[in-house]
């Protein structure tokens, strides 16, 4: 029984953290991309691209001796990531999209006429889904393994697979919806972007270290 | 198109035909205002509306009854909005501007202004929506000139690709409902500092009508970029513009109010700018304000724009 609560705690925490990361995601990379759609687009996208891989790595690894303690070690590889984004993150921006020094396209030059010279924007999509992989896709990536690999410790009997699998999802997403909540309504003007990073982070390596410990005390009873 | 979608049109239209005439008939008594344009663009939903009674066309994105621009159909140049008109003081805050950049098209009524009366100017927008540039060519008279381009980009990329030095750069980017961020914070300010001839000024336009921690935190930052810092309001609208500038000079309001009265000196530019000036003038400078300068990583103006500041609740109670 104390199992499957860790187990629904887990998802949900680490369904918060994915969201939360990803509104900080948005805030982190806007002043340097800009705010277009299609900036909040590849940003979503990633994050997407991250959890299909995830599920279906996750999945897989779930069936080769699944442990606690091996659930612990995603979540520890994903807050480490969360942590250190901030790091790197002004490098990997930059060079995404060089933005001071790079040349201006040839058109630019000076207008004329009596038609408004109007010069249309760079394509932002390949800088965008760049900067979003390499800086999200990991932890997106990690936390898409955690519902699989979840669902198989928690699932016990197969008559029931269906209640245990739809326990689980529904856990996951009210976490997602309450990360979503909390960051939108308060942490983001509670503490700056790096910090959201830093306590996210945090809270996954916490998590990831707590089933870790689980697993030795289990093992010992 | 197929056939039945075709029949359904032109039966709406013989339907609608005769109702908006009708409604233009007979409605306009009640209901002044008639819809010009209507359309979801790919960042707002943008509106163009006559209010025939005024003699108005008015620019407005969203729901909100907020108006970003207002032109008058007899004279299209004339500035309608107070705070358009407040804007024209940085022009006359710098002793000669050549190359003014403005971020954010709105309905094109300071270009207008500009191109009009002051024709030497060379004068650079970013407008980061494309159907607002549309939109002011086909619904608010704005035309090119030799001296006027137009970039589609948001206004922080242009800035940081863009290596031109301007002698002023006036920034009228926030909707009152959706403030981009990133267009607040003390980096961005120093971006476009960086982008200042010297002794150049960047004016940005501010909404202070409901008192909020969002306007006392902006002009916090902007005293934190520069060196000189003035005020301008523009009468009751809600609207104020801070200036910053790079000036090695203070300008006192009578410096300011005189070199107002010369660049208009022979122009009818619709309203009396150096009255203006000594009307609206306020010097920022060192005044304490209790906010910390949004930085990117710190600025949460949505909540800020709700809240009130300290002393105000402090004098409500």
């Amino acid at each position: 029984m104390a199992m499957r609560l860790g187990l629904l705690a887990t998802v949900f925490i680490a369904g918060a953290a994915l969201m939360s990361l990803e509104m900080a995601s948005f805030r982190l990379v806007e002043p340097e991309l800009g705010s277009d759609i299609v900036v909040w687009g590849s940003l979503i996208s990633v994050f997407l691209g991250g959890l299909a891989v995830g599920a279906v790595a996750g999945g897989r690894w779930a069936d080769v001796r699944p442990s606690l303690a091996k659930l612990g070690l995603i979540l520890l590889v994903s807050g480490a990531v969360a942590l250190a984004v901030p790091l790197y993150a002004d490098a990997v921006l930059d060079w995404c999209y060089p933005g001071e020094g790079a040349p201006l396209p040839a058109e630019w030059g000076t207008g004329g006429g009596d038609t408004l010279v109007v010069y249309h924007p760079p394509d932002m999509r390949w800088p965008a889904l760049a900067a979003g992989t390499l800086l999200f896709g990991i932890p997106a990536l990690l936390l898409g393994m955690v519902s699989p690999y979840a669902a198989r410790l928690f699932v016990r009997e197969m008559p029931h697979l269906g209640t245990s699998i739809g326990q689980l999802y529904g856990v996951s997403t009210v976490g997602s919806i309450l990360g979503t909540l909390g960051t939108a309504f308060y942490l983001i003007a509670l503490m700056g972007t790096r910090w959201l990073l830093s306590l996210n982070g945090l809270v996954l390596v916490a998590l990831g270290l707590s089933l870790a410990a689980a697993n030795r005390l289990r093992r010992n009873v | 198109m197929n056939r039945p979608v075709i029949l359904a049109a032109a039966a709406g239209a013989l339907v609608a035909g005769p109702a908006l005439f009708w409604l233009a008939a007979h409605g306009a008594a009640e209901e002044p205002a008639v819809t010009r344009y209507d359309r979801e663009s790919k960042y707002y939903r943008i509106r163009v509306v006559d209010y025939p009674k005024e003699g108005r066309r008015c620019l407005h994105f969203a729901r909100s009854r907020g108006i970003q621009s207002s032109m008058f159909l007899s004279d299209p140049v004339k500035l309608d909005l107070r705070y358009s008109q407040s804007m024209v003081a940085a022009l006359a805050l710098h002793p000669a501007p050549q190359d003014v950049l403005l971020v954010g098209l709105g309905g094109a009524s300071l270009p207008k202004f500009i191109q009009k009366h002051f024709p030497d100017v060379r004068l650079d927008i970013v407008e980061i929506d494309p159907d607002v540039v549309r939109v002011c060519q086909d619904w608010f008279e704005f035309k090119g000139t030799p001296n006027t381009r137009v970039v589609v980009m948001d206004g922080r990329m242009y800035l940081k690709r863009s290596p031109k030095q301007y002698d002023i750069i006036m920034l009228d980017a926030y909707a009152a409902d959706r403030i981009p961020f990133h267009l607040t914070t003390l980096e961005f300010i120093q971006l476009a500092k960086s982008r200042l001839k010297e002794g150049g000024l960047m004016a940005s336009n501010l909404w202070e009508h409901a008192v909020n921690r969002f306007y006392h935190a902006e002009l916090r930052t902007f005293q934190a970029a520069f060196p000189r810092t003035y005020l301008c309001k523009a009468g009751d609208s809600g609207n104020i513009i801070v200036f910053g500038s790079l000036a090695a000079e203070q300008a006192l309001k009578e410096d300011w109010a005189a070199r107002a009265a010369r660049i208009a000196a022979g122009k009818d530019l619709g309203f009396d700018l150096a009255d203006l000036v000594r009307r609206e003038y306020e010097h920022l400078g060192t005044q304490k304000i209790a906010e910390k300068p949004l930085t990117d990583d710190m600025a949460p103006v949505d909540t800020l724009r709700r809240e009130h500041p300290r002393h105000f609740e402090e004098a409500q109670s």
